[in-house]
């Protein structure tokens, strides 16, 4: 599906760069609104966070700020058959954190107190009302926070859903071209310079929506923002009978534990893996692997009846306040930026949508996300 | 000649081209480790058959060569792990063990990976039915098991296996109802004027051949089963001609055995991250090594049919070869004495694997099948993905290998796409005009094998789980 660049384009009315979840949902109501749009990737389409994540629809992992968001985020998923065009099978469970000790059962409470105020449907339970709504949890538990609006999706579904929505809408979609520089062009715009092909991508504006690789290309527009690289394990079982309805997880948030239709199990949480985002290659480290797993069985007892079919790890950015960077990046409203939200999975498709609808001219509230709020950069100063 | 590093070999698989490795580099002084997921040393072709094989199956070259390497084995001073599976490896090469006191780590200084070949597979519509199986288990089924698959057994596939399954069909007194060959009868006629290099084969394709023919068993080349059904006593098989797709042959059989040749066995090579090639003649991904076994990275060999399907006696060779090669890359013998060690091996293979490779296109013979897959068969049978929903993913821009895993789950579940990669590849460089090798392979990932989650977990109690600090709230 990549299209052929060896003669020289017509320009873009925006050019997205990264085609994960964020971009791909700017790209897509950009070109429905009637523009003329690009979008680029490095690898094929979907491949990196987007493609691996864990599938959880989450109030309780996701940053108390940005439960508004997570919750739009999560109805858009749900809904997924009237916007995007097919049912991606989002389900929706509630989702339960829980407590074994008394300092995480005072964590847990902490915690649900401001997500409450926040806007999300917590409550904390006993162990015993926890029990009669999963009885697979390990009885040894003291409190849970259940929320009514969680979930979780079978991720290999986005991607082809997102390829066809694409392509219907007529974007055109530049697959396995790593974008090596971006500059302003002569005559306003700017130009993406990819490796290996004779000519740039031009396009009237741009869109970042590169996630863990941001860091490098805002580089290139001036900005000095560090973002973390994440590397989260994931393990996934072979398929059990049923052994849990709700997401899991524990009061510090490092388990999400979910298990899927057809019966596998898919283990996260934000164990960390090893490896270098631009040297390429990415390593279990077996400590967190048996940490992470062990946690999980403590959760559900019944997990020690489970073969591991596979272990993988994908890749989470994060600013240094942990909080998105959604927005123009120059006075001329001619780049922008839309990543890095903390359990971006849940929240990514509505934050894709108000950055498109930010730049078609509306004003949905993005100031807590404004990407120049770390640099020195003046806000309203002179293009980079 | 710098002197002499002794430091410790790990050898991987205990088939014969890994005991004999084994065997050869412990007589040149290293402290060597053998891993082999057996309970017994000899490897798929040398397995040790089982006392009823051994009372039922008449004596044959596969038991008394096994033996022989056995005993060699057990002479030797070469450190066995048995019932010992490799999950995973680093780049480093410490190696992820699961033994039968449950996992552990073993870093490998040099590592001679010998791991054999994988069969593969091609699918048709009704495979997934019971009695069905692959030609390389029905012959482990039959050899060390002593176990008739069915009392009749329709034999299909391509390659060589395909005339021996059929004829110990025929030694433990089961009826081969039909032999079904995907290559071409003159590509048979061609390997059999090659025989005369290798002596040994050429007695025993002799041998088979005169009683098949014996037995009236009807044998059809350039076709391939494209239909099963189950019925009350067993099954239905269409087998239908690939050059003439209207001509058909239906079969009424208790048990198929179906297969379509070798394939190295690469996750461990791929996830040590050595360089690899498709090999367009045998149609398989394999490593790239030189003469004895030497791959892109240091310190890392592959030995034997892992490094491309050249066959048992070839295996010895290689495996001899490669521990010499070891020998004189850490300084332990001379040029010359290499040399001299490896003269006469060298020139028996040169002459064995001419016969090799004439095989390679016979046992590839399947190639063209993936292409016309009907829509409802199914393709990855771990994951239930049928022709239909590969090639709806490909419409919507799957065009990698990995894509399309990534898109269907084709390949995602727990064989990891040692069953499908090759009809999912076929089908995918046909639909996209693509070659094998432009449609790419599946990222290998670990563990290699389901792992029982307790033996990652071990003993525990909530205290001991290093619980990471909090996510920001």
């Amino acid at each position: 599906m990549t299209q052929a660049l060896h003669t020289r384009p017509d320009v873009f009315d925006t050019v997205v760069v990264g085609a994960g979840v964020m971009g791909a949902t700017t790209a897509l109501f950009l070109a429905r609104a009637g523009q003329k749009v690009a979008l680029i990737d490095r690898e094929d389409m979907f491949r990196a966070a987007s493609g691996v994540n864990a599938g959880t629809l989450t109030l309780h992992m996701t940053r108390a700020q940005l439960i508004p968001h997570a919750i739009r985020g999560r109805e858009m998923w749900l809904d997924s058959a009237n916007w995007l065009g097919e049912d991606v099978g989002a389900l929706a469970t509630p989702g339960l954190s829980m407590a074994f000790t008394e300092a995480e059962e005072e964590l847990l409470r902490q915690r649900a107190r401001v997500r409450q105020e926040m806007g999300a449907p917590i409550e904390v339970l006993s162990a015993k009302e926890t029990i009669r709504i999963e009885p697979g949890i390990n009885p040894t538990l003291r409190a849970a926070a259940y929320c009514a609006l969680d979930g979780h999706i079978p991720t290999y579904r986005v991607g082809g859903a997102y390829a066809r929505a694409l392509r219907q809408a007529g974007v055109t979609i530049i697959e396995n071209s790593p974008v090596e520089g971006i500059s302003p062009a002569t005559g306003g715009g700017y130009e993406v310079r990819i490796t290996g092909r004779a000519h740039p991508v031009r396009g009237h504006r741009i869109v970042l929506s590169t996630g863990a690789w941001l860091e490098k290309m805002l580089g290139w527009l001036g900005y000095d923002i560090p973002i973390r690289c994440l590397i989260n394990q994931l393990v996934v079982t072979e398929t059990l009978p049923p052994v849990m309805r709700s997401v899991l997880s524990i009061a510090n948030g490092l388990l999400s534990l979910k298990q899927f239709a057809n019966g596998s199990v898919l283990i996260g949480g934000g164990w960390q893996g090893e490896g270098n985002i631009h040297q390429g290659g990415t390593r279990v480290i077996p400590e967190n692997l048996r940490g992470n797993v062990r946690l999980a069985q403590h959760v559900v007892p019944r997990l020690n009846e489970a073969q591991i079919l596979r272990v993988w790890l994908g890749l989470e950015s994060e600013t240094p306040d942990a909080m998105p960077l959604i927005g123009a990046l120059t006075p001329d409203e001619d780049a922008f930026v839309v990543g890095c939200i903390h359990s971006g999975f849940t929240s990514g498709p509505y934050m894709g949508r108000l950055l498109a609808e930010r730049i078609l001219g509306s004003d949905p509230d993005l100031g807590a996300f404004d990407p120049t709020r770390f640099s020195s950069l003046p806000a309203t100063g002179t293009r980079p | 000649m710098s002197s002499p590093d002794f430091s410790p070999v790990t050898v991987i698989g205990g088939g014969i081209a890994g005991a004999t490795s084994a065997i050869a580099l412990s007589r040149h002084g290293f402290p060597v480790t053998l891993i082999d997921e057996q309970p017994v040393a000899g490897g798929q072709i040398f397995r040790a058959p089982s006392p009823y094989a051994r009372k039922i199956v008449p004596p044959n070259h596969e038991f008394s060569g096994g033996d022989t390497l056995r005993q060699k084995l057990a002479a030797s001073n070469v450190d066995v792990r048995f019932s010992t599976r490799v999950w995973g490896l680093s780049p480093t090469l410490m190696l992820d063990l699961l033994g039968p006191d449950g996992i552990n780590q073993l870093p490998a200084a040099t590592l001679v990976v010998a791991n054999g070949a994988t069969e593969r597979f091609l699918p048709f519509q009704g495979w997934t039915t019971p009695r069905i199986i692959g030609l390389a288990g029905a012959s482990i089924l039959m050899r060390n098991g002593g176990t008739l698959p069915g009392q009749s057994v329709v034999v299909a596939g391509s390659g060589p296996l395909l005339f021996s399954v059929a004829h110990q069909v025929l030694e433990l007194g089961g009826r081969v109802v039909a032999i079904v060959d995907a290559g071409h009868r003159s590509d048979w006629l061609r390997l059999g004027a090659m025989l005369s290099l290798d002596p040994a084969r050429l007695t025993q394709a002799t041998s088979w051949m005169l009683r098949l023919k014996k037995a009236g068993i009807p044998i059809h080349h350039r076709a391939h089963i494209s239909e099963a059904q189950e019925t009350g006593t067993g099954l239905r098989l269409t087998v239908t001609e690939m050059d003439h797709p209207e001509r058909r042959h239906v079969y009424a059989t208790e048990a198929a055995a179906c297969g379509y040749g070798l394939k190295p066995s690469t996750l461990i090579t791929r996830t040590a991250g050595v360089q690899h090639r498709h090999d367009p003649v045998g149609g398989y991904l394999e490593p790239v090594t030189d003469t004895a076994g030497r791959t892109s990275r240091p310190d890392l060999y592959v030995t034997g049919d892992a490094a491309g399907i050249r066959g048992m006696a070839v295996a010895r060779l290689r495996g001899l070869i490669t521990a010499h090669a070891i020998a004189h890359d850490r300084g332990v013998i001379s040029r010359d004495t290499y040399e001299a060690l490896t003269r006469v091996p060298l020139r028996q293979r040169r002459r064995l694997e001419a016969v090799s490779r004439q095989m390679l296109p016979l046992m590839n013979a399947g190639s063209a099948i993936p292409a016309h897959l009907q829509d409802e068969t199914i393709v990855c049978r771990c994951e239930r993905v049928k022709a239909a929903t590969l090639r709806s993913a490909i419409q919507a821009g799957a065009e990698d290998l990995n894509q399309l895993k990534a898109w269907t789950r084709c390949g995602m579940g727990p064989c990891q796409g040692r069953m499908c990669e090759d009809s999912a590849r076929g089908l995918l460089a046909a639909a996209c005009g693509k070659t094998p090798e432009e449609a790419g392979s599946f990222t290998a990932r670990m563990p290699f094998f389901p792992l029982p989650l307790t033996a990652v977990t071990g003993d525990f109690t909530y205290s001991d789980i290093p619980l990471p600090k909090a996510a920001p709230l």
